[in-house]
């Protein structure tokens, strides 16, 4: 029995061969549509997800602020910059305060009337003064154009220990205070070992950055 | 004519994708600079004027694009070009290594002159972050430069 179902099996596939050549050209190419449409829901979804935790995050926030997406980054290696699709007119200027519901992202550099561009965090020019949140230790942030921040000028001893978390003193003029920043992955002594620096991972991806916010004054 | 027309829009191209695709293949946070590497190919293609012309052009689209005082590149790009048109006449630049090997001197060269701008306009970068970027930076770009060539080649050397 088993030898005649084999048996005919075959019989029926050479038979049915362009049948069957044809149903498996069709079903390739609906597998292709659909595999193409589930990435495009994928997508929707996470874009979703994204977008409602910063929705929450602007209706619970004190500040008035701008919703914007990110449409460019920086030609060069040697800024940090994004660029905005919001501008002058929706009240963008330069010197605005970026984040995102994760923390601090950058300052406004330059404002056109329709696009932005946003200095980050890691740009090796943005200094931002900042505060250890548990000790209050003062500290100035700056970037290193890579994936992590330095702490700079603090103290031999300096209350400061991996995974505190760094937040804006509001010194610095634009920033609120209390902005979270990032948190401390070491703490190290500078050459010269007059002072210590900490590394800081920052709490925003900024490599994958896709929606930011503008604090508007 | 033809060519010139499809490779301004290749350098259009480029700094799209400098600003946009390319950010997705960094390495250690450094990508290549595509858009110099089309005004050497732009250099080795067209005739003096026409390449210092492009080479303006690709200087203003990257400084529109980045955070360095506007014109450094407008200005740099066309002198680099010139210094390609002038090479190309003494040595030949058809052998892919020698070219490789001219655009990671001409990378090096131009993000030296950078730095030294910045610093002068006062923007500092601290040179354990320099050194490290810019060896990263011309290497990457170099590796990159034969991947461009073979793409846009074809584009603008055909149907003369």
């Amino acid at each position: 029995m088993f030898l005649l179902g084999a048996i005919s099996r075959q019989t029926k596939g050479i038979i049915f061969y362009h049948r069957n050549f044809i149903q498996n050209e069709r079903l390739k190419r609906e597998n292709n549509f659909l595999k193409h449409k589930l990435n495009n829901a994928q997508e929707a979804y996470l874009e979703n997800e994204r977008l409602s935790k910063l929705l929450a995050f602007k209706k619970n926030t004190p500040y008035k602020v701008v919703a914007a997406r990110v449409i460019g980054r920086s030609a060069d290696n040697w800024s940090s910059l994004v660029i905005i699709d919001k501008g002058k007119h929706e009240g963008i200027r330069e010197g605005f305060v970026a984040i995102n519901y994760l923390g601090l992202v950058g300052r406004v550099s330059y404002a056109s009337d329709f696009t932005s561009k946003i200095t980050l965090i890691n740009d090796l020019n943005l200094g931002i003064s900042a505060i250890v949140q548990r000790s209050r230790q003062e500290g100035l942030i700056s970037g290193t154009l890579g994936n992590f921040l330095i702490m700079r000028y603090l103290p031999k001893d300096a209350d400061i220990k991996a995974t505190d978390l760094i937040i804006s003193s509001g010194l610095t003029e634009r920033y609120p205070k209390g902005l979270i920043i990032g948190s401390v992955v070491s703490v190290g002594e500078e050459f010269g070992g007059l002072s210590h620096y900490a590394m800081v991972k920052p709490a925003v991806n900024l490599s994958n950055l896709e929606e930011v916010l503008v604090i508007i004054p | 004519m033809k060519q010139k027309i499809i490779f301004f829009i290749i350098v259009n191209i480029a700094a799209l994708l400098q600003t946009t695709v390319l950010n997705s293949f960094k390495i250690f946070n450094v990508k290549p600079d595509i858009i110099l590497i089309s005004i050497v190919l732009g250099s080795l293609s067209f005739e003096l004027s026409w390449a210092i012309g492009f080479s303006i052009f690709a200087g203003i689209l990257k400084d529109v694009f980045s955070l360095n005082a506007f014109g450094i590149n407008t200005i740099l790009f066309p002198i680099w070009s010139f210094l390609i048109i002038r090479l190309s006449k003494k040595i030949t630049l058809d052998n892919g290594f020698i070219c490789a090997a001219s655009v990671a001197v001409i990378t090096v060269v131009n993000n030296i002159f950078i730095k030294l701008i910045n610093f002068y306009l006062g923007n500092t970068i601290n040179i354990s972050i320099f050194l490290p970027t810019l060896f990263l930076e011309c290497l990457y770009t170099a590796l990159v430069l034969p991947l461009v060539f073979k793409v846009v080649n074809p584009l603008i050397q055909s149907r003369e």
